[in-house]
């Protein structure tokens, strides 16, 4: 008995999530819906909460022992902010992008303006917006679509398009379904078009702007898209407010019709996430800094509707992106309700802004991930090759792996009408070779191998030389096209 | 100065507080509140509102078959891009930066988010009816004016909170701050150097948002009643078309795979279960501990259940 018992407890793997989850508590009974977060450049952290208020504290490491202040109010349904600095912010509220500053350095925002504005609103609840900085005093602006399950108003702020209100999603009112891109002085231009719900964006390091977007119509499953000028990104609604699209024509019913014409048309996600197996609704996308001690250079991608962040691991292959994904953390203590993330000034905590407000059980608030432990045995690296996968893990393997260690299976996905599309043309790719580079490093070759499909890795359950089990089994790479 | 500016920031203390889960709010006399939200149109001339754009009934269309099915939406009367104020009982109005004028005020409360905000352990809205509603007397309605082209610039707040509100017309700037009086159904507009009392009278009276469903006994048609009245069909459709929930089309009387266990019938009971303690059971296929427990009487669960029973064939 007590020999089976330490024999449990050497056994035990080192699984444990290599993370620590903290709750950041707002005041009692301010509802902490947070709408966007975002650091000022003195350290201050600024939330937006859904129902008006700006509130903002110093980080401290007890998250009991945060002292919020009301910084500002009055805002609806704000769901992006750039803290400008301690005394300024900048938010996106469903009508407009107001600035907000404190001139008389009393605490509270006595000067709100109009920082851009010129989007519609149609009066729907669902129209909410989400910003990324560009880096040079300009930002990138994502314009969430209308629901169904709402009405418009009889009389909208902006121009109204009767074929732009029409199916599920809809973009009723001027630029919905779109992202802006606004000057420096707070002049905006669509930028690219064909979003159903991109409920955050992010910049990268290189410059490079991503959005998520939420399965549902038109979106087979969860996407990561990589932003291109011009490009239209498959939510037909939004067609109506691109100056290339005819007048007069309903792009629901067009595209509805002719899914080969649609295929042509529209730019296809660089990941393509599983909604249930994955993340079932896109947040904030992040790229982790490269002074954070586990996978730097990577991109995040909160779930908005599970208690998950997945992790995306990007290559560019013919000069675009694609990529695997997997879970960075899945449960523990993370809250659902995942959609925005900041780091923190030293670059070794996450702060994740969490609301669902209206759509389901309340997952609001706001956490804090602190790594506990080195990077965790898992895969670092997954690039393709021209006949199947170079896979890198974060450290030596126990021993070399055999084919049955590494199941392979692949589908596609076609983005329709429909909420979220089923998994189709599934085919299990079986290995055919398993080539060790190094001791860290496996390529294997695949089975009727070909581009335009996802492929799904369920990895036996193997451990590293230094006794760890590995950290996920279960991968997604979205095979675009083949090097 | 110091002084001054210290007595001042007494006052921002104890009054700038942040909102709570209360969905009837109250500013005070000399230190209102601001809400931007989808404030409610009381009957406006829609002349008064020409700088918008113009809605148009347009077709119901079903998730489901991807087509049009019959019958058009109903559009929601609410002011969308507007500054709601509250001076507490004495004044509240309604700022329209699209028109960049006064449309409305009352008095003697201010707005009732709870169709938009939901109570506090859901934050359900309500689904084609979220719009918040007045909560006081109207006595104020603006009518319409020929007038430049208006644009918002935004606005200052005084110590006290008050707001100065600045647009343009055409090219000229102009600033305009509204303050509550002693009297009732009367308030005063500074703009500029120019200072008006208006004094008008009274129009409506408004009680907030009914959620008093009154049922008496449970029916079918109460049951929709419910199910429109809780906004459950952002999650669950009624014709068969995937959601955040499962859709109640045929769902009565089937067997449901359940997460972790034995199917189920989808008997009275489990409905009721379901709608009680919905994460009891977990339906395949959908997350766990998603659905919310709502506070409904046994009367309104009892109508849902029929209900859903009455969507099977």
């Amino acid at each position: 008995m007590k020999h089976s018992l330490l024999f449990i407890l050497l056994s035990t793997p080192l699984l444990a999530a290599p993370y620590k989850v903290e709750d950041i508590k707002f005041p009692a009974n301010v509802p902490p819906e947070v709408g966007g977060i975002d650091f000022a450049p003195d350290g201050t952290l600024f939330a937006v909460l859904r129902r008006g208020d700006v509130m903002r504290a110093r980080p401290a490491a007890d998250p009991a022992k945060w002292k919020w202040e009301l910084f500002a109010t009055g805002f609806h349904n704000g769901c992006g902010i750039d803290a400008v600095s301690r005394d300024k912010v900048r938010v996106t509220q469903m009508a407009d992008f107001t600035e907000a500053t404190d001139t008389n350095n009393d605490g509270i925002a006595d000067r709100y303006r109009i920082f851009a504005a010129g989007w519609g609103l149609s009066g729907n609840y669902h129209e909410t917006n989400a910003i990324t900085e560009d880096g040079k005093g300009g930002y990138y602006i994502a314009i969430g679509t209308a629901s169904h399950n709402g009405p418009t108003a009889e009389h909208t702020l902006g121009e109204y398009s009767k074929f732009g209100r029409r199916g599920r999603n809809f973009a009723s009112v001027k630029w919905r379904g779109c992202t802006l891109y606004c000057d420096p002085k707070g002049k905006l231009s669509p930028f690219c078009f064909g979003f159903r719900m991109h409920n955050g964006i992010h910049q990268d390091s290189s410059g490079n702007l991503w959005c998520g977007d939420n399965q549902g119509d038109w979106r087979a499953t969860t996407p990561l898209y990589h932003l291109e000028k011009g490009n239209f990104y498959g939510h037909p609604s939004a067609l109506v407010w691109d100056k290339r699209w005819p007048e007069n024509k309903d792009p629901l019913h067009t595209y509805r019709e002719d899914l080969e014409a649609y295929n042509k048309h529209r730019t296809w996600p660089s990941v393509q996430i599983p909604h249930s197996e994955m993340n079932r609704s896109a947040g904030e996308p992040y790229e982790i800094p490269k002074n954070f001690p586990h996978f730097p250079g990577q991109m995040l991608l909160p779930d908005n509707n599970s208690k998950r962040i997945t992790r995306i691991m990007l290559e560019k292959i013919n000069g675009k992106f694609q990529g695997a994904c997997t879970h960075f953390l899945d449960g523990g203590g993370l809250r659902s309700g995942n959609h925005r993330i900041r780091f923190s000034s030293d670059q070794q905590q996450i702060y994740v802004g969490q609301t669902v407000r209206g759509w389901g059980k309340e997952a609001e608030g706001l956490q804090r991930i602190t790594p506990t432990s080195n990077e965790p045995f898992d895969i670092t690296a997954f690039n393709i090759t021209p006949k199947g996968f170079k896979i890198t893990f974060t450290r030596e393997l126990e021993k070399e792996l055999a084919a049955k260690d590494l199941k392979f299976k692949s589908f596609t996905y076609q983005s329709k009408w429909t909420y979220g599309s089923p998994q189709e043309n599934k085919t299990d790719n079986k290995v055919q070779s398993v080539n060790h580079l190094d001791v860290k490093t496996v390529e294997v070759t695949l089975d009727k191998f070909k581009p335009g499909r996802v492929y799904q890795l369920d990895l036996e359950k193997i451990k590293s030389k230094d006794g760890a089990e590995i950290q996920n089994r279960l991968f997604y790479y979205t095979a675009n096209q083949l090097p | 100065m110091r002084a001054l500016s210290l007595t001042l920031f007494g006052i921002t203390l104890a009054s700038a507080d942040p909102l709570t889960f209360n969905t009837t709010p109250l500013g005070q006399k000399d230190r209102p509140i601001i809400l931007r939200t989808y404030v409610p149109d009381p009957g406006l001339d829609p002349a008064v509102l020409s700088n918008h754009g113009e809605a148009s009934k347009s077709p119901k269309y079903s998730p489901n078959s991807g087509r049009d099915v019959g019958g058009e939406y109903r559009m929601m009367k609410v002011i969308p891009a507007a500054i709601a104020v509250n001076h507490g009982p004495a004044l509240s109005y309604v700022w329209d930066t699209t028109e960049c004028r006064l449309l409305y005020a009352w008095q003697g409360g201010f707005i009732d988010l709870y169709p938009y905000w939901g109570e506090k352990n859901r934050g359900g809205r309500r689904s084609f009816d979220y719009g918040a509603r007045l909560v006081g007397n109207l006595f104020y309605m603006a009518q319409p004016i020929k007038r430049k082209k208006p644009t918002f610039i935004g606005y200052d707040l005084s110590d006290q909170g008050i707001p100065t509100f600045h647009y343009k017309l055409g090219d000229t700037k102009y600033a305009e701050t509204i303050l509550p009086n002693d009297r009732q159904y009367s308030f005063v507009i500074n703009q500029g150097s120019k200072k008006l009392t208006i004094k008008g009278k009274l129009i409506s009276k408004h009680q907030g948002f009914d959620r008093n469903l009154k049922i008496k006994s449970a029916t079918v048609k109460s049951g929709q009643q419910v199910f429109g009245a809780y906004g459950c069909v952002a999650c669950h459709s009624t014709d068969g078309s995937k959601g955040h929930g499962p859709s109640l089309k045929n769902l009565a009387g089937s067997t449901r795979p359940i997460e972790g266990s034995d199917p189920v019938l989808a008997d009275a009971a489990y409905l009721t279960e379901s709608i009680k303690n919905p994460n009891a059971k977990t339906a395949k296929g959908f997350p766990p501990s998603y659905m919310p427990p709502y506070q409904l009487k046994d009367k309104e669960v009892e109508s849902l259940v029929l209900y859903i029973q009455s969507l099977a064939k």
